[in-house]
């Protein structure tokens, strides 16, 4: 929440001495943090207060007129102010100054200038034209009148109008007030904090008590708990009228339109006290006042022009026709205070957080008000409000309080009372802060103390009754004021009580891997949408689903990371003709057997390459060098077939013990490529991460190395094409154990191979552990491997 | 001819054939044609038999002189002509060096990965350990542990995507997690001390402009023993900031409110633009800082119902927690300015292979 601060306004309360700088750089330290200065009236720089002389027809132009002004020197100023007159005091741009012309775009600093033939030596200027029209109000072409605008102000030619408007030296300053802190959302709040802080003297004295009038105000109050005080006081025979000028400026400084002076009054208290007040017009207020719930069908016309229809958990402020104020939150049209309005009545009220904010929620209104009724205000702050109300009506519009005041609170107040040992104090801080300092911080926030040697209690003021919520709280209070600063860091030396999860260290050693590899990680968003969905011919009736979506690109949480990529492919395509990427992101699962469990979020990695004929050969190789990089060897490879998914012929997936399946890869479907509008061939990892690192293990094993040479031969067969070479080398090692590797080198599919076969070329290495391997032995084994194969897949030895 | 003059006349001829030869494969040639097995000293060597015996053995050795002689000529013109040879071919083989060389595959880590692994890394030296939890959680860790009951205003900060799903009894809705700080009540359970853990996971709010995406990381910090104190909170951020951002790098601590800290603080780190002077080089004001500072995010010392909500007791434990955007303090650290955020997970090529 931000308050903008007049810095003129809070010296009313506080004996301050700083300059606006130093306040704020001090006080954002220890309290509400002070984000940005405005120096006020510097717009204003140039531009004084001229006396209106003569006023000389212009030769040339029937709309415009020559006046000469009085502005510490004479002037002969060019204007078209419908309603300039001879001596009236009037607001004289200087040559130089700045001004916005007509009220609109940027300001322009005024040169000496001809118009329409006729020099002109500045400008009488339009309260819009330097930035006053919220403070003056006029008509198109009408400029700004100073004794008629002022009244009672003194003038004097030559002076600058930002001093003669008492702008000049203050700084307006845009302050964050946290959300616990709705006490401090106004001058007198935030003077409280300033002089607790800089340690100057509070000077704020609360308005006097109502002198009570002799009527009876008829109320009723439905429920205490949503409105847990209502005060009301009726004030007759007042005068509606614009309010004085010091008191507009203060609404301006903070950023609120003057209205009229009761309506004002209202505003002034809430930014003085942080106290939303009403203000109903007496006469159109029928019967009884009744706090309640709205009724069905009931609507309310409020006072920002808009009408709101009322649901009956709402609640109002209704008369005998019906709702006069949506409670809490803003005033009803009907009852709101007019120019011809006589008698008046004031509300200070206290209305349930909770109920504030739903009720602003449904009706998608806020308010000042309710922006501080929802944050949690005192009951003890109502007559505070009600009291200075009064005082200022009486000042300002006259009248004469008619009625008793009427207050729903019943019971005394008893303020919160707590306790914290300085020992806790002091270990939640690091370091021992003097008890005299602790005990005078929290007496100059106004707490009442009772401390002894180890403990204090502290008697909660009714303003902090909502955000001091133990004894901790007052920790917070004390070393705040004491200054964060001057509490020394102190790096705490330990270690943590378990070491990272190994599920931690695979996924980063698996990033290297992939960037080793030569892929490019891809970060995509968890939801997507069901048309992203269904062109990968992905089912979104079986994911979680977002209650409350941003818009329909977001809406399911994915089971699987390969949409995405394929999205992100695509519009890349363009300017990439070849892509490898990857990425490692949880994938959510819903609970399978029970919806009431957490779904389930498991680690998934991607890798998609975009390229020719051979992706495929990429994608395998990345999952086996993968399958390297973790430790598993002995990974058995099945052919997969039937997945829209994936292209039919060119598509595996890998396992371990036969069951646990560590991933599947190979081209994607041409089908689900065109849906895409993917040119190419795209050839896809999808691999579950949790199955791999399960598996995985770093700790390095060491194989003798052989002591006798090795024999190396090469085998070429034509072979059926149905016969894979996974079964082939399985096949030629199951010979020997001699056979030390099978390495696949070349496979040729075309002229001088019968179409349905292919010819294989494999590397075969044998060696024995205690002994040379003698030529003939190894050519028989060659001769067993031939029978075998020729046996066992119909193969036709070539070499 | 005396055998004398035909070794004499045998070595000249061959000292000026070797001299003459202009390739190896001519040297060979003469190697043969002089000293091989029916070469011409071979030959003449054999008609020594018809000399006197005495003047043999000086004869013989004078023979030898003279195939020594012929042997050393040839491998010195050997010499010369291969490395005049070789000085032909490394002629003919010098390429444009300043064509591009045959690089190993590059690939690109992700900024936000680069950014976690750094501040894994940094906070792994002072003893906090990586840790995961979930990132679609129960409303109670995400907010009702966290001292936010339900209605409370303080929740609005936080624009929570929430699973179509039914709610629990005990825990609630199911919420996309929207900070990492259901981490805290979720390990503090565990009641494993000292807790020093470093929570990096996937945030999700519901909102998507220039400088928010629906999906961010965030970093979490939680200490929790015995006496913490805001000391170390402060210790911990003073390391953290020099090591992330640079040894100059000072912090500071502001008062602020969260609900599930007590005290809060906002951290803010000196500018590394200005230096925290606020005025630039050329004197200049800085545009990239407010009077010095540049906010870091939120932090405090944990609150006491949220150790209650774990089942700490609150008068043995203490603990600071913080919680920061990854991609924001990147940004920040690099001085990278990000015209759209959005454009972290754009995934456009020419923007991640930058990295």
């Amino acid at each position: 929440m931000n308050l903008l601060v007049s810095y003129d306004w809070l010296k009313e309360y506080v004996g301050l001495k700083e300059t606006a700088e130093e306040f704020a750089a001090r006080v954002s330290l220890s309290g509400p943090g002070v984000e940005r200065l405005y120096p006020q009236g510097a717009d204003l720089a140039g531009i004084v207060v001229g006396h209106v002389r003569e006023i000389k027809p212009h030769p040339n132009a029937d709309k415009l007129r020559v006046v000469i002004v009085d502005a510490g020197k004479k002037l002969s100023i060019v204007c078209g102010g419908s309603n300039v007159k001879e001596d009236q005091w009037v607001a004289v741009a200087t040559v130089g100054s700045k001004v916005r012309w007509h009220g609109e775009g940027d300001l322009i600093e005024l040169k000496p200038t001809e118009i329409r033939g006729v020099e002109s030596e500045g400008m009488i200027c339009a309260a819009n034209e330097i930035g006053l029209f919220e403070a003056f109000p006029h008509a198109e072409r009408e400029i700004l009148d100073l004794g008629a605008s002022v009244p009672g102000a003194k003038w004097k030619a030559g002076m600058s109008l930002a001093k003669a408007l008492d702008l000049e030296g203050d700084v307006v300053m845009d302050t964050e007030v946290t959300t616990n802190r709705p006490d401090a959302m106004s001058m007198v709040g935030m003077a409280r904090e300033a002089a607790a802080i800089l340690k100057r003297p509070f000077l704020w004295k609360s308005a006097k008590a109502i002198k009570e009038g002799k009527q009876s105000l008829s109320i009723k109050v439905d429920d205490k708990k949503w409105c847990p005080r209502f005060m009301v006081v009726r004030v007759n025979d007042v005068h509606v009228a614009s309010s004085p000028w010091w008191m507009k400026r203060r609404l301006i400084s903070a950023g609120i339109r003057p209205i009229n002076n009761l309506v004002d009054i209202t505003n002034y208290v809430l930014l003085e006290l942080g106290r939303p007040m009403h203000v109903f017009d007496a006469d159109k207020i029928t019967g009884h006042l009744h706090v309640r719930l709205a009724k069905k069908g009931e609507s309310i016309a409020a006072l920002d022009g808009k009408t709101y229809q009322l649901q009956s958990n709402h609640l109002v402020i209704a008369d005998d026709h019906g709702p006069q104020s949506i409670a809490g939150i803003m005033g009803g049209e009907a009852s709101g205070v007019t120019a011809q309005t006589k008698h008046v009545i004031f509300e200070s009220a206290l209305w349930d957080p909770v109920h504030i904010r739903r009720t602003a929620r449904d009706l998608n209104l806020s308010s000042e008000a309710q922006a501080l009724f929802e944050k949690g205000l005192s009951t003890e702050s109502a007559p505070f409000g009600l009291n200075r109300a009064v005082e200022l009506c009486q000042e300002l519009a006259g009248g004469m309080v008619a009625s008793r005041v009427f207050d729903s609170q019943t019971t005394k107040y008893k303020p919160l009372s707590f306790s914290i040992s300085f020992e806790e104090m002091n270990s939640v801080v690091g370091i021992e802060i003097p008890k005299k300092e602790a005990v005078d911080t929290l007496k100059r926030l106004g707490f009442d103390l009772k401390a002894n040697s180890s403990k204090l209690t502290a008697i909660v003021p009714w303003w902090r009754d909502h955000d001091i919520e133990s004894g901790r709280d007052l920790v917070e209070e004390v070393a705040r004021v004491y200054g964060y600063g001057r509490i020394p860091p102190m790096v705490p030396v330990g270690l943590a009580s378990r070491p990272q999860s190994s599920e931690l260290l695979w996924e980063d050693r698996l990033r290297t891997v992939a960037k080793g590899a030569g892929l490019t990680e891809i970060y995509t968003y968890s939801f997507v949408s069901e048309s992203l969905l269904m062109k990968a011919d992905f089912d979104p009736s079986k994911l979680l689903k977002v209650q409350n979506e941003l818009s329909s690109d977001f809406v399911y949480m994915r089971t699987s990371l390969l949409p995405s990529m394929l999205q992100v492919i695509a519009e890349n395509q363009e300017r990439f003709r070849e892509q490898q990427l990857f990425e490692v992101a949880h994938a959510y699962f819903p609970h399978q057997e029970k919806q009431t469990e957490l779904p389930d979020e498991r680690l998934q990695l991607s890798v998609g390459y975009l390229g020719g004929d051979d992706v495929w050969k990429k994608a395998k190789g990345f999952a086996e060098h993968l399958y390297q990089e973790c430790g598993i060897d002995h990974v058995e490879w099945h052919r997969l077939e039937n997945d829209p998914f994936w292209h039919p012929g060119r598509t595996v997936q890998a396992f371990t013990g036969d069951t646990t399946l560590l991933g599947t890869m190979g081209e994607v479907h041409p089908l689900i490529l065109q849906r895409f509008g993917i040119e190419g061939r795209v050839a896809m990892v999808d691999a579950s991460l949790e199955e791999i690192f399960a598996q995985a293990h770093s700790t390095k094993r060491y194989t003798p190395l052989p002591s006798f040479p090795e024999a190396k031969r090469d085998l070429a067969l034509v072979v059926p094409l149905e016969v894979e070479v996974q079964k082939l080398i399985a096949e030629i090692k199951n010979v020997s154990r001699t056979i030390q590797h099978v390495e696949w080198f070349d496979t040729y599919r075309g002229e001088g191979i019968p179409a349905d076969k292919k010819s294989v070329a494999l590397h075969l290495t044998f060696s024995a552990p205690d002994r040379t391997l003698e030529t003939k032995e190894v050519d028989e084994m060659m001769e067993t491997i031939a029978e075998r194969l020729v046996s066992s897949f119909r193969a036709v030895i070539r070499a | 001819m005396t055998f004398v003059d035909k070794l004499q006349a045998l070595a000249q001829t061959a000292n000026r054939a070797i001299k003459q030869a202009k390739t190896l494969d001519e040297l060979q040639e003469l190697e043969t044609r002089f000293l091989g097995r029916k070469g011409e000293l071979t030959s003449l060597l054999r008609g020594l038999a018809e000399v006197d015996e005495k003047e043999r053995p000086a004869l013989g050795s004078l023979a030898n002189e003279v195939k020594v002689k012929i042997e050393s000529q040839i491998v010195q013109a050997r010499v010369g002509l291969s490395q005049g040879e070789m000085q032909e071919q490394l002629h003919a083989e010098a390429e444009d060096v300043t064509e591009p060389g045959t690089r190993p595959p590059e690939g690109h880590l992700h900024l936000v990965t680069q950014a976690m692994r750094e501040i894994t890394e940094i906070f792994s030296r002072v003893g906090f350990v990586r840790t995961r939890y979930p990132e679609v959680d129960w409303d109670w860790y995400a907010f009702e542990a966290l001292n936010m009951p339900k209605d409370h205003p303080a929740r609005d900060e936080w624009e929570t995507f929430f699973i179509d799903a039914p709610p629990s009894a005990k825990m609630g809705k199911v919420v996309l997690t929207p900070h990492t700080s259901n981490a805290q009540v979720r390990e503090m359970e565990q009641k494993k001390f000292p807790i020093r853990i470093i929570n990096m996971a996937k945030c999700y709010r519901r909102q998507m402009d220039i400088t928010h995406v629906p999906m961010f990381h965030q970093f979490e910090g939680l200490y929790v023993d015995k006496n913490v104190g805001i000391t170390h909170l402060r210790g911990i951020f003073d390391y953290f900031v020099k090591q992330f951002f640079g040894p100059t790098r000072q912090t500071r601590l502001r008062p602020f409110h969260f609900r599930f800290t007590e005290p809060s603080f906002e951290i803010d780190v000196s500018c590394g633009i200005c230096d925290g002077t606020t005025k630039l080089p050329n004197g200049e004001k800085c545009r990239t800082c407010k009077s010095g500072w540049l906010e870091l995010g939120g932090s405090g010392m944990v609150h006491p119902n949220v150790l209650k909500a774990a089942g700490l007791d609150p008068e043995e434990y203490s603990g600071f927690a913080f919680g920061w955007g990854v991609e924001r303090s990147y940004m920040m650290k690099e001085g990278m300015q990000l015209d759209d955020i959005r454009t972290l997970y754009k995934n456009d090529l020419r923007f991640l292979q930058q990295f």
